[in-house]
């Protein structure tokens, strides 16, 4: 050790310590130029059972290199690359597909995943274990549903996004017009009991401007597989249900006067308060919502607290409407649990749970949900009473 | 065995060095042609000597010695030369140096009794005065000689503050301190360095403040050199730094009076030489590098925000290039992802890997940056437009480098011209290159191994005893209040624990202003 550390040769002994560092070489170094960034993935199911997976990879020079003005890209690049492989697992077809890339396969920006029709029919479940396990995806990668190929979808070339299809679809779900759900989100309700889930469900549209996505309308999935689809509307009462609504705009139409008003939702929040008794199961659903005036296209009087509590009141029942819309479809009609009941159940109650889970499947049709929502008007917008009426001819109550 | 042989030589030198200087303490001869014969011979073939003969008041021979140039002839002819030759001598009555000292109107007038006492008084442009019979001579304090006018610090400017900078000359240099400190406490001790230059150094600190051993440990190591001369600061810095091999300054270079003054007050020790602006503050800690002068006297809120800036962009000079290679190589996942699609795009047709981007950007900014400082002002200015030119719009539209790079390089760049003191920049911008170099071999686990290192070389250096990261390492929770913040001057009470410990407060507390104050 003395000798070691001889001045003459420390030296040389820190340099030969440094040495081992560079051994390594740039072990596992990717230049950006060497990668294929992948912006989203779709999942398809051949004929013969099959996986087929295609990916979105961004085109670098769609979008501009050096020497040309930032933004505008070369014309005739194509802004997206989708290409696919097929294998027997997701990874397998990563391989097949890797064989025809000539740059490395990253999802490290993976932004969306979809979920082709055929391969929902036969469950998801398995295959959403490789973007858990492989450290690459990431696990906020948005999920959807399509009811045709999802490679169609990653075709898509929409007008904003610079071109990518991927970047589109995770902007609407990021808007959370329709439902909004993670990897991670995914992996969690598949792992309650009941795996029943619930994707928004994507679609292009095509018209004389161009390309476009839009989302309407969700999947329902029960124990992992696809029972059925709801639309547009009966969406928005699942997002109520599940606590789920940020922007949104309810329209009445008031009993006494004619015209519409439409309100825009500030806050709202819904409680599943789950209740037994005497063996019978009952779900109560608060939802306390506030709201603002946006539009009066009567001659009501936004500032009497009177018309308020009307409005108020007959904002409640349409909202219990809406609720009512996604129970009689999705509770009764495909018996499936993507509101969260069972584990609301197993929260308060977890022995009466532990008895009953087995027959979920047949209880949970049956329970009574009561709906109790109360809204409250904040404030009626920039102007109180009705616009462009005389102050005489307003309605005052 | 080479070592062991140089070593010996090294002796023996030192030996001749100590004989010659031995026949110049040789006390002065008695017959004032001896004396003359002697100083001719020193001083041969050194034309600028002057050794002027005359006789006071026509009857005892004298000799005059000075240096052309280094001494005020007016005041020679006029104060010493006209009285003493127009004296009247009463024969034997008087002592020779009794009469000298009492005809001649010089106040800094000393006596002098060997010949190396003559040299030293000489060669400072003191003239000396020898007579017959007599083996005291005169040293007079008439030097004079150019000067540069104190101008504003060139390296270390300033919005607001005091405008004055040192200057080449000592005795300057000492002025504007005892100027700034007007207290007998004010203590400055003089040494010299160098066997040839011997170079004057002041050592100033003031008493009651200072700790004492520090003092002692610094005259200690001052008085360890043994060198042909002293050019520059620089070359002490070298012989009294505690880690010789550190790349971080363990002295605090300045050329600002009021940074010496403040340091002083803190129980400091200033090392002033003879012949440079710089002088040397010890001991220095790696927080008072990152602290400019000005930081005291903005106001506190502003001085704050500032030095946070400085934080943070001493962190992006050191590290900012090479997480760019580390992201950009080894953890794409890292970036946005929009932030990646365009860095992808704008690497798209670049020929190089991201590392060798790097290096070659970071290399020529270097050069850049060094050419700039040595060139001609005429030329700069040129200089610079054609390095902006090439570096930066015309290597990205001729695809060399990206884009991103360019702006990498130019922050980083930025980022290390906001480090106050140049000493300590320069030692950021040098650590850089091997953070690259961990960067594109480990990635972040390199750029972390480097930050590791780094942190522990600083934690185990000190600066004249006094831990380098302090008050950081070892905490010292109440001088936060002047290191992660600038606290307001009526709160800041304490000097430094380490180096003030003799004397603990600065003033007293409780004198935040308000208008009810002094009212009562």
């Amino acid at each position: 050790m003395k000798r070691l550390f001889k001045p003459e040769k420390r030296l040389l002994t820190i340099v030969l310590c440094c040495i081992p560092i560079f051994l390594s070489g740039c072990w596992d170094r990717t230049e950006v130029n060497d990668l294929a960034i992948i912006a989203g993935v779709g999942l398809d199911r051949t004929d013969n059972g099959k996986i087929e997976l295609s990916v979105q990879i961004t085109n670098p020079k769609a979008i501009g290199g050096p020497g040309m003005s930032s933004g505008s890209g070369q014309s005739g690049q194509q802004p997206v690359i989708v290409k696919t492989g097929t294998g027997k697992t997701i990874y397998d077809a990563r391989s097949k597909l890797q064989e025809k890339t000539s740059r490395q396969l990253f999802e490290g920006h993976n932004r969306v995943i979809i979920i082709g029709k055929s391969l929902a029919e036969t469950g998801i479940r398995k295959h959403i274990d490789f973007f858990a396990r492989f450290p690459i995806p990431r696990l906020r990668a948005n999920v959807f549903f399509t009811d045709g190929k999802a490679t169609d979808i990653l075709k898509v070339i929409p007008s904003f996004e610079n071109g990518e299809s991927a970047e589109a679809a995770r902007e609407l779900a990021e808007l959370k017009i329709g439902m909004n759900v993670t990897t991670k989100d995914l992996l969690q309700q598949l792992a309650s009991s009941s795996g029943d889930t619930a994707l928004p469900k994507i679609t292009a549209s095509k018209s004389k401007l161009g390309e476009g996505l839009k989302v309407n309308g969700t999947a329902i999935f029960k124990n992992n597989k696809l029972t059925g689809q709801i639309d547009d509307k009966v969406t928005r009462g699942l997002l109520w249900l599940t606590d789920a609504i940020e922007t949104a705009s309810v329209t009445i139409q008031p009993k006494d006067a004619e015209g519409y008003i439409s309100f825009k939702i500030l806050r709202s929040s819904t409680e599943l308060i789950p209740t037994i008794k005497n063996g019978k199961w009952k779900m109560i659903v608060r939802i306390t919502t506030e709201d603002d005036v946006t539009e009066n296209e009567t001659k009501l009087d936004m500032m009497d607290p009177k018309i308020v509590e009307k409005l108020e009141k007959q904002m409640e029942k349409s909202i219990d409407k809406r609720i009512q819309l996604v129970l009689d479809e999705v509770q009764t009609g495909m018996e499936a649990d993507v509101f969260g009941f069972g584990e609301a159940f197993e929260r308060t109650y977890p022995q009466k749970w532990k008895q009953q889970e087995d027959q979920w499947d047949k209880k949970f049709p049956e329970i009574e949900v009561v709906i109790k929502s109360d809204v409250k008007i904040r404030r009626p917008g920039r102007s109180g009473g009705p616009q462009g009426v005389p102050q005489e001819k307003e309605k005052k109550k | 065995m080479m070592w062991r042989i140089r070593r010996k030589k090294d002796k023996k030198k030192k030996q001749s060095a100590l004989k010659q200087s031995k026949q110049e303490q040789d006390p002065l001869y008695t017959h004032i042609t001896e004396n003359e014969n002697q100083f001719r011979q020193i001083y041969e073939d050194c034309s600028d000597v002057i050794l002027h003969p005359f006789s006071i008041g026509g009857k005892h021979q004298a000799l005059l010695i000075y240096i052309d140039g280094l001494s005020n002839t007016e005041e020679i002819d006029d104060s010493v030369l006209s009285p003493l030759m127009t004296a009247t001598v009463n024969d034997g009555e008087q002592q020779v140096s009794t009469l000298i000292k009492n005809t001649v109107a010089v106040s800094d007038t000393k006596e002098v009794h060997t010949f190396s006492d003559c040299i030293q008084a000489i060669s400072t442009g003191k003239p000396v005065i020898l007579a017959d019979n007599s083996q005291t001579g005169f040293s007079l304090g008439l030097s004079k000689w150019e000067k540069r006018s104190v101008e504003s610090p060139e390296a270390e400017k300033v919005v607001r503050g005091p405008r004055e900078g040192f200057v080449e000359t000592l005795t300057v240099n000492t002025s504007m301190l005892r100027r700034k400190i007007r207290s007998p406490k004010l203590k400055m001790q003089s040494m010299e360095i160098g066997r040839y230059t011997k170079t004057n150094v002041m050592i100033t600190y003031v008493d009651g403040l200072v700790d004492k051993t520090l003092v002692e440990e610094v005259l200690n190591r001052l008085n360890r050199i043994d060198i042909d001369g002293v050019l520059e600061s620089g070359v002490i810095e070298e012989f009294i730094e505690d880690d010789p091999h550190s790349p971080f300054p363990q002295t605090l270079a300045t050329e600002r009076p009021d940074i010496v003054t403040s340091n002083l007050l803190d129980g400091r020790v200033a090392i002033l030489i003879d012949g440079t602006p710089f002088s040397l503050i010890v001991p220095t800690t790696l927080y008072s590098l990152l602290q400019a002068g000005e930081d005291y006297y903005r106001r506190y809120l502003m001085a704050t925000a500032i030095r946070w800036l400085r934080y943070l962009f001493l962190v992006i000079s050191l590290l900012l290039p090479s997480l760019y290679v580390a992201v950009l190589t080894y953890h794409q996942e890292m970036l946005p992802t929009s932030l990646l699609i365009s860095m992808a795009a704008a690497r798209e047709q670049i020929p190089f890997p991201a590392l060798v981007e790097v290096l070659m950007m970071e290399i020529t900014f270097e050069a850049l940056r060094e050419a700039g400082v040595r060139l001609p002002n005429q030329v700069g200015s040129a200089v610079s437009i054609v390095g902006a030119l090439v570096i930066g719009e015309a290597a990205v539209s001729a695809g060399i480098v990206s884009a991103p790079m360019v702006i990498v390089v130019a922050i980083t760049g930025i980022a290390s011209f906001t480090i106050p003191r140049y000493s300590a920049a320069t030692a950021i911008r040098m650590l850089r290159f091997p953070m690259i170099l961990l960067a594109g071999t480990l990635g972040l686990l390199g750029i972390m191994l480097g930050i590791i290192m780094i942190v522990v070389h600083l934690a185990t250096l000190r600066s004249f005893g006094v831990p380098y990261l302090s008050p950081m390492a070892p905490m010292q929770f109440n001088e936060m209040k002047d290191t992660l913040v600038r606290a307001p001057w009526w709160k800041l009470n304490k000097r430094p624990r380490l180096t003030g410990e003799s004397n603990k407060y600065r003033q007293s507390s409780g004198q935040k202003p308000s208008p009810i104050r002094g009212k009562e």
